[in-house]
């Protein structure tokens, strides 16, 4: 038998690499990452992927101009080559490490959303062990599949978060978006800067440099990507504050499955169930992805050639340490809080930081 | 068998396995009763803390070929903590596993609805997972148990299709407000209007049920007679700050919904006003709002002062003064005028009521408010609740006649009596 | 050269025990005597004659060169009539001692060879052999008339608008029928043989200026490798050449129509025909060719995509309206509109089994039916299968075996998996559809979705001679983009890249 293979040796295109970059970061509105924004910034929240996006840009284009500027070489690479061997480590291994964090985190949160929002009394483990069979399945079929995948689903996932978005909004009140700028327009861009971090998973992107077809691909889908997050992101932001209203959303853990409990279409009451769904699949391509950057980026850390054979050890270590939690929807949500802060400077400072050493070294006029 | 390798093995087992213990959330539908609505009242001779629960539960068998004698519905009430707790302990009754899925609207007695604690109940809905937040809030005149043993129609026995068809009717025609218990947390969290819950009752008020005005009535005062169920939706109940302070009769639930842009618009409000050229007869009207009504306000005097221009379209449906208003541009104008004269008066009115009654108005006028300030910080410093009781305003009904009814002209009536 | 490949690996097998002792004789080295009567003598040993009753040696003397000869021939599939007219006739009346063999007899395909192997082969493909005394070389004389029957209508894929013919039996017929479509030079019919003991040839054709070199290797060396004694047609031969063997998605593509084989040979496809096979196979087959039927295109665009919509829409049906009402009906009670779910609610309270067992008694019932109804002698085929389901159906729901809404959701299911054409798929959808009601079962909706996500990684995963089975859709290649629905014609204008066609536009 052949080895499977593709027509480029396991590269992806743009549309691929496009549809995974938004499925793993659009899904966050759809999760409780609605809440660090709406607890400080009320009404304005919908502002933060805006302001937010607009300064991403700066350490998004400076990695990008660092990052492009060696063909096949990856983040890791260019860390090294950039840093030497053991400051790279260490900064990579804190960013693996964040990464590995944020899977668990945002693991749990998935687990405690499908079960208080649709299995009351399905054991947590349960619907956890079955969230990582399937990403786990997912990430051993490799970056080309999970691509693949990505842009096969993605089509029917935007269709359905319009679908909600557009009955939301005829169900909602413009009204509810005044005040415009919520607690004042000083603290909404102190706190956009906050949580800039919602971003943060770009970096993480651009370890899949070098398994994207062409350059100019991966530089304008990583731009294409970013505005649709940005977009989908304040558009649904915008939607949950004209149906809820911002004292109302501002207590609310999970505000997408709220609204997809109040909002109705014709004779369905019950919307729900059906755009449910569409979530799930969402979030297993999204924590398939994940998976597999992180462990890609842990394989080369170590250098492990055959990362393929960590992965079901890597899922069942997830689903243990995301089960230790006892409360998720508080505990995990504190914890994703508390990282958010930590990572968001981080975040900011770590693509100048390339930046400034590659010019420093002269890297761009070789 | 060694056809049957290892991973198969493993595979049929665990299948087998959740197969026979995976039925975690596993209900079956006929093993659940289906609440339609439940009821909410404070319970009398018990200790503080405690919550009377009635439940109504559709009994699906109703109509059914097999059998279809049995009862639509059935009623159960008993005192209990909460109503999350109150699934379990009705199990010492109904047969089945207690589901919240049908469940439509939440019936509270008026005397509970007036309690201070009441709000604390009404939040532990938002705990409940299998709580729709577009449930509906009926305040009863009586005790919800009463008033759901009291309700029996005679056509359109099932509950939820009976509760279904009468609110859509309601708020086709303007009587009830929606009264969305999602609508219920957000005006009570933001503390700047009032929340207009549904009213009824099953019990008719005995005498001078009659009013001079048709539509100054509120539930119990429609007198009817003849074989029919004695439950009457109209009006709604008045929450402020989570508690129930007045309630307003259907005219003025009406004239609530023309004054105001949150509330979706009624297809058909058919009311009477007076005929400028006969005191003796009224005409018949449809009354709609025409478009979104525009507000002028100037917040940053001493006495704040709003101008409202309420567009009205309206049809006049009777003409008992036989009047060829048609015709005539000079009765058209006068028509025109007196109407418009009504309306703004009852505007007024309506408006006057809610500054000095409830000290706060149902319309939503404060979410148009917010666009003038720029953060909540300052919006909140302003203090609408507080505000609106000494603010100015002046409403302008901007009225358009739409049309005479299907036929235009009437005889001349003095030459039919020739 | 892949004669004498075969060949190579044959005599490694040859002392692999008794197995082929028979073809011992059939030793390329061993040729043919000079002399005539030891000649017959061998051949009468390896046809066993005159045990073996259409084996015939006709004796002749050739008139005018003075020589004895003798006539080699399987009377049953050999056209005795030519064989009397063109050559025993000719031989006899022979006045002219100067002339040639060759010359003498007038059969359209004549060839010389000196190896009794070589001449067995042929005789066994239904030609006769002309052994004449005093000559190391016999003379093939081609005249093989195997029986088969006419062209006719195809039976599975049918088609309202379009040709109506079909694939015979007859390698030669089928191929006659592709050439008849393509006229050009470069089709090329290859054969190779793919079994040792029934010497069952396989025709792979393919367009030499337009399909991949590459593929057609690959098709070539999935066929050498073969082992086996005999592969009866191209259903069996089919199961051999397949990627995965227990995956439940087809790999190979199976079609009767000679219209369907050429446009899939005009797009770079290779094509395998075989005698005993009515239909063809088209490899590498992705997962949309399973989807389409020839009609889409013969059809008017609008018509055509309608067609897929509808495919497409029967497919999801198929698989999901069962499970569907499992997950429901025991999990998300909330999803049916009230009316319904009382509706439902009041059906099921006198039925004694869970709606998971029920839903799978509905549906085991529906494909004993359907499996029944195809045994039946086909008269009374068609009457048993409506009959009896309606019936099974009404008397289950009387006696409240099953809720009435089961039977709807089964037969609608069931029916819609009649729209999915192709058998092997049909065959597919229909079993994910069990499994689908199974996870529906266990965990609903949940289970559901991560059965399909589960299925979509898998379905993308796979790879046939190398493409990948969503083609063209993910990954994306320069085509054509006929997947769910197509384009217009003039719009068509690229092959399939993933076939990586020597030329890449049609027009």
């Amino acid at each position: 038998m052949e080895q499977p293979q593709g027509r480029t040796g396991g590269k992806i295109g743009i549309k691929e690499f496009v549809a995974i970059v938004v499925i793993m970061i659009g899904t966050k509105i759809t999760d409780d990452t609605t809440a660090l924004l709406f607890k400080p910034l009320l009404n304005a929240a919908w502002m933060v992927p805006v302001i937010n996006g607009i300064l991403a840009i700066i350490p998004v284009a400076l990695l990008m101009k660092v990052s492009t500027h060696y063909e096949n070489k990856d983040l890791i690479d260019v860390s090294y080559h950039l840093f030497g061997k053991y400051i790279a480590f260490f900064v990579l291994f804190i960013l693996w490490f964040i990464g590995f964090c944020f899977i668990v985190v945002d693991t749990a949160i998935y687990t405690d959303i499908i079960g208080t929002m649709y299995y009351l009394r399905t054991p947590s483990i349960v619907i956890y062990g079955l969230l990582m069979f399937v990403c786990a399945y997912g990430a051993r079929k490799g970056l080309e599949n999970i691509g693949s995948v990505a842009w096969t689903v993605y089509p029917y996932l935007q269709a359905s978060l319009f679908v909600t978005l557009l009955i939301t909004f005829s169900q909602g009140s413009t009204n509810f978006l005044f005040p415009l700028f919520g607690p004042g327009a000083l603290e909404v861009i102190k706190e956009s800067s906050f949580t800039i971090s919602i971003y943060m998973d770009i970096l993480y992107v651009f370890i899949l440099f070098p398994y994207v077809n062409r350059t100019k691909d991966f530089k304008k889908g990583t731009w294409i990507a970013f505005a649709l997050i940005a977009i989908n992101m304040a558009l649904a932001l915008i939607s949950y504050i004209m149906l809820f209203d911002y004292h109302s959303v501002a207590m609310q853990s999970y505000p997408y499955h709220e609204a997809l409990r109040t909002i109705n279409f014709a004779f369905l009451t019950n919307l729900e169930s059906f755009i449910f769904p569409f979530w799930l699949i969402g979030s297993f391509v999204k924590f398939t992805a994940y998976l597999y950057i992180n462990l890609l980026l842990f394989a080369k850390l170590v250098k492990i050639e055959q990362f393929k054979y960590l992965i079901p050890t890597f899922a069942t270590l997830i689903v243990f340490l995301g089960l230790i939690a006892e409360n998720p929807a508080v505990t995990m949500h504190q914890l994703k809080q508390t990282i958010a802060y930590i990572t968001s400077p981080m975040f900011f400072a770590l693509p100048i930081l390339f930046w400034i050493v590659a010019k420093w070294k002269g890297e761009f006029k070789k | 068998m060694k056809i049957v390798n290892l991973p198969c093995k493993l595979a049929l087992f665990s299948l087998f396995f959740l197969l026979l213990t995976g039925c975690w959330d596993q209900t079956e539908v006929e093993q659940l009763a289906y609440v339609v609505a439940i009821g909410l009242d404070k319970p009398e001779d018990v200790k503080e803390g405690l919550v009377e629960i009635t439940y109504l539960i559709a009994n699906p068998q109703s109509g059914a070929k097999v059998g279809g004698d049995e009862p639509p519905r059935e009623i159960i009430s008993f005192s209990v903590n909460d109503f999350i707790n109150a699934r379990n302990l009705a199990n010492t009754v109904i047969a089945k596993q207690i589901s919240y899925d049908l469940l439509r609207f939440i019936i509270v007695s008026e005397e509970f609805a007036k309690d201070d604690d009441f709000i604390k109940w009404m939040y532990d809905a938002t705990k409940a997972t299998d709580f729709r937040r577009d449930l509906r809030i009926l305040v009863s005149k009586e005790s919800p148990s009463t008033f759901m043993q009291n309700n029996e129609p005679l056509v359109d026995k099932r509950p939820h299709k009976y509760f279904d068809l009468i609110f859509k009717r309601g708020k086709e025609t303007g009587t009830i407000p929606p009264g969305e218990l999602f609508s219920f947390y957000r005006i009570t969290e933001s503390d700047a209007n009032v929340f207009l819950g549904v009213y009824a009752t099953t019990e008719q008020e005995e005498e001078g049920a009659r009013q001079e005005d048709s539509d100054q009535i509120i539930a119990g005062e429609f007198d009817s007679s003849g074989e029919t169920n004695t439950t009457q939706f109209a009006g709604s109940a008045v929450f402020k700050e989570g508690k129930m302070i007045d309630t307003l009769t259907i005219e003025e639930t009406r004239l609530s919904f023309l004054l105001s842009n949150i509330f979706e618009k009624p297809r058909e409000i058919l009311t009477a006003m007076p005929d400028p050229f006969d005191e003796d007869y009224q005409l018949t009207t449809r009354i709609q709002r025409d478009g979104n009504i525009d507000m002028n306000m100037d917040l940053e005097k001493e006495k704040p002062t709003i101008d409202v221009t309420v567009p009205i379209v309206l049809e006049v449906m009777t003409n008992h003064s036989m009047n060829n208003y048609s015709d005539d541009v000079k009765k058209r104008e006068k028509l025109e005028d007196s109407l418009e004269d009504t309306l703004t008066q009852k505007f007024e009115d309506l408006i006057k009521k809610t500054q000095e009654e409830f000290g706060a108005e149902p319309f939503g006028w404060s979410l148009i408010a917010r666009k003038e300030f720029l953060s909540i910080p300052e919006y909140e410093e302003f203090n609408w609740m507080k505000t609106y009781p000494e603010m100015e305003i002046n409403v302008n009904v901007n009225l358009r006649i739409d049309k005479f009814g299907r036929q235009i002209r009437l005889p001349d009536l003095d030459e039919v009596r020739d | 050269m892949l004669q004498k490949l075969f060949r190579g690996k044959k005599e490694k097998r040859a002392y692999n025990g008794s197995k082929l002792d028979g073809d011992m004789s059939k030793d390329n080295s061993e040729k043919i005597d000079s002399e005539l009567t030891k000649t017959v003598n061998i051949f009468k040993t390896i046809y066993s004659y005159p045990d073996n009753q259409d084996v015939t040696i006709r004796n002749i003397h050739i008139n005018g060169l003075n020589k004895d000869g003798a006539l080699l021939f399987i009377s049953t599939i050999t056209d005795t009539k030519v064989i009397d007219e063109y050559v025993i006739e000719p031989l006899l009346k022979n006045q002219d001692s100067e002339v040639k063999i060759d010359d003498l007899v007038s059969v359209p395909s004549i060839s010389k060879t000196t190896a009794i192997a070589d001449i067995c082969t042929e005789v066994n493909n239904g030609s006769a052999v002309l052994f004449v005394d005093e000559e190391t070389q016999a003379y093939i004389l081609n005249a093989s008339n195997f029986e088969s029957r006419g062209i006719e209508k195809p039976e599975n894929e049918t088609v309202v608008k379009g040709p109506k013919e079909a694939f015979i039996e007859k390698a030669s017929t089928n191929i006659s029928l592709i050439r008849k479509r393509i006229k050009n030079e470069n089709l090329v019919v290859e054969t190779q043989t793919v079994s040792k003991r029934s010497n069952n040839v396989a025709y792979i054709v393919y367009i030499k200026n337009v399909t991949n070199d590459d593929i057609v290797d690959k098709v070539k060396s999935r066929l050498h490798t073969m082992d086996v004694d005999a592969v009866q047609n191209l259903s069996l031969l089919e199961q051999y050449i397949e990627e995965s063997h227990v995956s439940i998605f087809p790999t190979v593509l199976n079609t009767e129509r000679p219209d369907r084989a050429v446009s899939f040979l005009e797009d770079g496809y290779v094509v395998l025909l075989m005698d005993n096979s009515p239909d063809s196979l088209v490899v590498p087959a992705t997962f949309w060719s399973f989807y389409h039927t020839s009609e889409d295109h013969y059809l008017r665009l609008p018509y055509g995509n309608f067609t897929r919509v509808l495919r497409l829409f029967a497919l999801f049906v198929t698989l999901f309206t069962s499970a569907l009402y499992v997950a429901v009906v025991t999990f998300h009670v909330e999803m049916i509109p009230p009316d319904l779910l009382l509706a439902i609610a009041s059906t099921r309270e006198l039925v004694p089994f869970p709606a998971l067992f029920e839903v799978l008694l509905m549906e085991i019932a529906f494909e004993l039916i359907r499996e029944a109804g195809l045994r039946v002698p086909s008269p009374i085929g068609p009457t048993i299968g409506i009959v009896g389901a309606l019936i099974l159906g009404q008397a289950a729901v009387e006696a409240n075996i099953v809720s009435p809404i089961v039977v709807i959701v089964v037969a609608l299911g069931g029916l819609s998996s009649f729209a999915i054409g192709d058998i092997s798929m049909n065959f597919a959808i229909r079993l994910s559809r069990f499994i689908f009601v199974i996870a529906a079962g266990v965990f609903g909706m949940y289970g559901m979705v991560a059965l399909f996500t589960l299925g979509v990684f898998y379905l993308v995963s796979i790879r046939t001679f190398g493409v990948p089975y969503l083609a063209p859709m993910t990954p994306t290649y320069k085509s054509s983009k006929d997947t769910i629905f197509r384009k217009m014609l003039q719009n068509e204008i690229f092959r399939p890249g993933y076939m990586k066609p020597k030329d890449m536009k049609k027009k």
